[in-house]
């Protein structure tokens, strides 16, 4: 929000030794922050009012008109101007030959369009006010021809508040409170709001407004007055320049009067042509009714919306959020009907969300607005359009119907909690000072002190002690208060296991096996999916994706690997990447989010897929030992055809400590060509394991018993089985097998190829054996031939050439 | 045989063997001709074990000629030994002269972290440190701990800040890692330190600043008598760790719902050291840190009773902070696959030769 320093300096007077950005310092330190502070440097010097007492078309031109300009003092002169919407008898700001003002330098004479000009009618941009094209600015009637119009007014300080940083306090979103605030800062008083005493608009000869209010929830307050002898006119300039600092652009004196009370306390206001308006009812709407709004759009209202109406049920305004073209003040419009009203902000806030149309006004009364701003407003608004229109008066009284009152609110506070609290000294006496300039009023409670919360703090704002601690806290200055680190119970907390294995597994990953991590979005990409065959089902799905095709939560990591994949391989000829993150599967309803390890290897080499696809499996069994004690292992597994990324033969289950947790396979061709046809020429591999079911393995220890005595003996061996044979099966088989002398078995290679037939494949294993209490001698090693031999006999495996 | 003829059949071989071994151009030879001497059943060898057929009286003699053979012969063999090795060790060093010692290795693949991951593990190294135990919470998250459990009721304005991915099953994708906080007071009671890192969305449009999905720490103490003075103590400490060294900081307001009082702190910007630029908007400062003591109800949430303890907390964003730690322009570069804008190129490649920039 935007806040012009001279409307500050009416309610407060600001230190003249601090400069306008070291006062925002001051403001950002102690209050909200302030994001930008700038200057508006009009340096108008001899601007004055000028009359139009007529206005000629330019022959050949359709830019611009010559103007005659009253001047004053029985003086005019003639100007060439191309500011539109003008009409003779209009006032307006004008630089006379010699005057100047900063944006243009000093206003000469010269010829335009073949015309002698002299002077200028100011367009509102040079004066620090952003207007539509070159528009003129306007003044008021009380303003008279030749009247020089005093210089301080148009140059000023505009400091831009984070509207987050104040979205919790309403009554920041208005000049005066904002003053409030610099006041208590500074130490200076806050001047009075001046207003109209409400003893004159309480007069008991004028009318009441009736107003109903069906719902005192949604509406705790309306209140209303009649004026009339208005007229269309300007505003007067230091209005509208004030309005204009602050981004607003002047329309005429009635509307903004009620931006300028908005800007002041926050409060909005209505105005109703007063003709067309008797009695004020607020209601809900029926859901569907359509209403048209003053800026001409037809909406069609939620149920529940709450609507200002007249005269029964007719719709006169969308309550909070905008009134009705129908009944909106015109140029003849002579009475109007102002509403100045408290509404439930979730009510305007809901209404506003649903049609998609937020205004100044809803955005305040979203933040819980103070009920008793209502007549306030009003208040100022009498004492000001009283200046301005000769013929002023009221048309009825002040209608105040105050269906549910704000409850007081007091909160009772500990001044050595206070203290403590804060971890700083502060005293009873400072603590009462600070909160006294806030308007808080304090009184002594015993040991404690009671604090009663102003009504503008006390609609959602300040409600426990901890938001009293914060008004004083900050006033003492948060960076007054000496950091002392805490004293604190030694405890022993349980560790996050999957915290843990999450770290150690993915710096597992990174250092010892050279992945590189890599993150990903959550959602797959459609468009992706569709290019990968891929058609996941029964995904978990986003309301409102970041983008269409972004829907669906991932089931698998892999898509977005791959697709890491097929970009890689324009810079590199080879990678091994690594991804940790969430997948949501679907297939266990009890798990909806799992955490995974993702993993894929490429080759610029078609003809290394299985080696890669070895390396890889080597990689998952020297991880499982590094972060789990234990040993992984590959069970051979259908490749699931919904997803084409598992290789129709090469897919294979990991198994750790009994649980299957995940898959490895080598990208078939079909898919790395739908992918990117250079891919062809690759081999990639991939494995992706769900982590959960690992994080509550515990410790396994494996004992170091002493070296053997004697010492034992490899002996190679191998095996000639089927192709279709799996190493698990013969593993399994050779589990079996027992010998005194034997240690263990290991596996060495796996080989198919020129020496071994057809359709079978040669497993090489290597049996260590030892005895306890002697070196083994030929005799023991040729009985353990016949023994493994025999076995393997009977199980119809043939120990091939040995 | 006689002593004489043993005499004259040992000098014969003698001089054969000593023929043969200068002969003998590797120690493989060499071994080969000193079994075939020395060995049990070589020719001396041999000699030595026909001792016994000769009369006692004429052993000692034998015995003392063949063992002074054998201590000759042996010796020769030693002596080839050594020279044989030191002809070998100098034509291997002579043939190592081309050899550069310059030459790089010949490296492993090269495993590296993602930027975020880098900083991330910094942060929790310094917090197990302090006695922070490191906590996760789901990325899909209930209404309840985003919202409703940190004292942001709906409809609250403050939803209107978490623009929020909303789930067709009712769940949203968590706006912050605070619903950790709450997980973390049911989970160990007080008191209570904790941090969880991890990962947040945000429904925006993004650009090169703005993600819809980045990462943050979340840190949150609980103890008895937690003040605003320990908050500011722990984050300027944080920051010193963090940035590896002293910082110029300052705390101000700041609003966030599920804290009482909240702040913002911002610490002096590493770019221009105060003095304004355009990273930090010129106002020399970059906001960092927002933190605050935690609200009541958010305690009461966690089934913590705000009369007898008092906690702060804190949001770190560690994807801002690896883009400021590595220079990183584009923030959309962190969640793509293009490994060169998450490795720097001297890991990506081989040994740098020469490089621009
Ligand atoms: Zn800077």
């Amino acid at each position: 929000m935007l806040i012009s320093l001279n409307w500050i300096r009416e309610f407060v007077d600001l230190p003249s030794d601090l400069s306008p950005k070291e006062l925002a310092d001051r403001f950002t330190l102690i209050c909200a922050e302030v994001e930008d502070v700038t200057p508006i440097e009009v340096c108008a010097d001899g601007l004055i009012c000028a009359e139009i007492t007529k206005l000629d078309a330019v022959e050949g031109r359709s830019d611009v008109r010559a103007a005659v300009m009253d001047i004053g003092g029985g003086k005019t002169v003639e100007t060439v101007t191309a500011a539109p919407d003008l009409n003779v008898g209009d006032r307006v700001v004008f630089a006379p030959s010699g005057a100047s003002v900063k944006a243009l330098g000093a206003i000469k004479d010269s010829t335009v369009a073949g015309l002698k000009s002299s002077g200028m009618i100011l367009p509102g941009d040079a004066v620090g006010i952003d207007m539509a094209a070159r528009e003129a600015i306007f003044l008021p009637p009380s303003v008279q021809p030749g009247q020089p119009l005093e210089s301080e007014v148009f140059d000023d300080w505009v400091i831009e508040v984070d509207n987050h940083s104040i979205n919790h306090r309403p009554d920041l979103w208005g000049h005066y409170g904002i003053a409030r605030e610099f006041a208590a800062i500074f130490g200076s008083p806050l001047k009075p709001y001046a207003v109209a005493e409400l003893e004159e608009l309480s007069d008991a000869s004028l009318p009441e407004i009736p107003i109903e209010i069906d719902d005192a929830d949604a509406c705790p307050r309306y209140s209303g007055l009649r004026l009339k002898g208005l007229t269309n006119q300007p505003a007067p300039l230091w209005m509208q320049l004030r309005l204009g600092h602050v981004g607003l652009r002047p329309i005429d004196c009635l509307v903004d009067l009620t931006n300028y009370i908005m800007f002041e306390l926050g409060q909005p206001m209505h105005a109703f042509d007063g003709d067309k308006v008797e009695r004020i009812g607020v209601r809900a709407a029926d859901a569907g009714t359509k209403f048209v709004t003053l800026d001409n759009v037809e909406r069609t209202l939620p149920g529940g919306a709450l609507m200002i109406t007249t005269n029964g049920c007719e719709p006169i305004a969308l309550a909070g959020i905008m009134g009705g073209a129908e009944t909106e003040i015109s140029e003849g419009t002579r009475t109007m009907l102002l509403e100045s009203a408290n509404f439930h902000p979730y009510v305007i806030r809901r209404c506003a969300t649903h049609l998609g149309h937020r205004t100044d006004a809803s955005a305040r009364f979203e933040k819980s607005l103070d009920p008793n701003h209502t007549v306030l407003a009003i208040q100022r608004f009498v004492h000001l359009a009283a200046e301005e229109f000769a013929d002023f008066a009221l048309d009825s009284r002040l209608s105040d119907a105050y269906a549910k009152r704000l409850p007081d609110i007091s909160v009772t506070i500990d001044p050595k909690f206070v203290a403590r609290f804060m971890g700083h000294p502060v005293s009873r006496e400072q603590i009462t000072d600070i909160l006294t300039r806030l308007e808080f009023k304090v009184s002594d409670a015993g040991e404690k002190l009671k604090v009663d919360v102003p009504s503008f703090r006390a609609t959602r704002d300040i409600e426990i002690e901890a938001d009293i601690i914060e008004e004083v806290a900050r006033y003492v200055g948060y960076n007054n208060i000496e950091p002392g680190f805490p004293e604190v119970v030694v405890r022993a907390l349980d560790s996050n296991p999957l915290q843990r294995i999450e770290r150690e597994g993915l710096r597992a990953m990174v250092m010892s096996f050279g992945m590189t991590e890599v993150q990903d979005y959550i959602w797959y990409n459609s468009e992706w999916c569709n290019r990968l065959g891929y058609d996941p089902q029964n995904c978990l799905t986003l309301r409102n994706p970041a983008a269409a095709g972004m829907e669906r939560l991932r089931q698998s990591l892999m898509p977005g690997m791959l697709s890491f994949g097929s970009q890689n391989r324009h810079h590199f000829s080879e990678f091994r990447m690594v991804q940790l993150g969430s997948a949501f599967p679907v297939d266990d309803p009890k798990i909806c989010e799992t955490r995974r390890l993702a993993l894929l290897c490429g080759l610029r080499d078609k003809s290394a897929e299985d080696a890669l696809l070895a390396e890889l499996k080597g990689v998952i069994e020297n991880w499982s030992w590094q972060v789990l004690d234990r040993p992984a292992d590959f069970a051979a597994a259908d490749a699931n055809p919904a997803r084409p990324w598992e290789h129709e033969h090469k897919t294979a289950s990991i198994r750790i400590a009994g649980n299957a947790v995940g898959r490895v396979s080598a990208i078939p061709l079909a898919l790395r060509q739908r992918m990117d046809e250079h891919l062809a020429a690759w081999s990639l591999v991939w494995a992706e394991f769900d982590l959960d079911p690992l994080a509550n393995l515990g410790e396994h220890v494996e004992k170091l018993p002493p070296v053997p005595a004697f010492p034992e003996v490899d002996l190679d061996f191998s095996i000639l089985v089927d192709a279709s044979r799996r190493y698990t099966d013969v593993t399994e088989t050779l589990s079996q097998f027992d010998d005194a002398i034997l240690n263990r078995i290991t596996f060495i290679e796996s080989y198919e190829g020129k020496s071994v037939a057809a359709g079978k494949r040669a497993l090489t294993l290597r049996a260590r054996v030892g005895h306890k209490e002697k070196t083994l001698e030929e005799s023991d090693l040729a009985r353990f031939h016949e023994s493994i031999t025999t076995y393997l006999n009977g199980c119809n495996m043939e120990l091939r050439g040995t | 045989m006689d002593l004489k003829q043993l005499e004259t059949q040992l000098s014969v071989l003698h001089e054969d063997t000593i023929k043969a071994i200068v002969a003998a151009g590797s120690l493989d030879a060499l071994r080969h001709l000193e079994s075939g001497v020395l060995g049990k059943t070589g020719t001396l060898g041999a000699l030595l074990g026909t001792i016994k057929e000769y009369p006692p009286a004429e052993r000692g003699k034998v015995g003392q000629t063949l063992n002074r053979a054998k201590t000759e012969m042996t010796k020769a063999f030693k002596e080839a030994e050594a020279r044989i090795k030191a002809g070998a060790a100098a034509a291997e060093s002579s043939k190592a002269a081309t050899y550069d010692p310059s030459l790089p290795g010949r490296r492993l693949p090269l495993g590296t972290f993602h930027p975020v991951t880098i900083v991330q593990m910094q942060v929790e190294e310094v917090f197990r440190r302090l006695g922070f135990l490191v906590e996760t919470g789901p990325e899909m998250e209930t209404e309840h701990y985003n919202f409703e459990a940190l004292n942001i009721p709906k409809l609250h304005p403050a939803r209107d800040m978490q623009d929020t991915f909303w789930m067709t099953n009712g769940m949203l994708l968590r706006t912050h890692t605070s619903p950790v906080q709450v997980r973390a007071m049911e989970r160990h009671g007080p008191p209570l330190r904790v941090i969880a890192p991890g990962r947040c969305f945000r429904y925006e449009t993004i650009d090169a600043s703005h993600e819809n999905t980045f990462f943050q720490v979340e840190g949150l103490m609980i103890d008895r008598h937690i003040s605003i003075a320990n908050l500011i103590a722990m984050m300027k400490l944080l920051l010193r760790e963090v940035f590896g060294r002293d910082l110029k900081v300052r705390l101000r307001p700041g609003y966030f719902p599920f804290v009482e009082p909240g702040f913002e702190l911002d610490m002096s910007c590493l770019i221009c050291d105060g003095d304004g630029c355009a990273t930090c908007k010129r106002s020399g400062w970059i906001e960092v840190l927002p933190c605050g003591m935690v609200h009541p109800n958010v305690l009461r949430s966690g089934n913590i009773d705000p009369d007898e303890y008092t906690g702060f907390a804190f949001g770190l964003g560690l994807t801002r902070l690896a883009m400021m730690k590595f220079g990183v322009a584009d923030i959309r570069g962190l969640n793509g696959g293009d490994l060169r804008s998450l490795v720097p190129a001297s890991r990506l490649t081989g040994p740098t030769v020469s490089a621009k920039g």
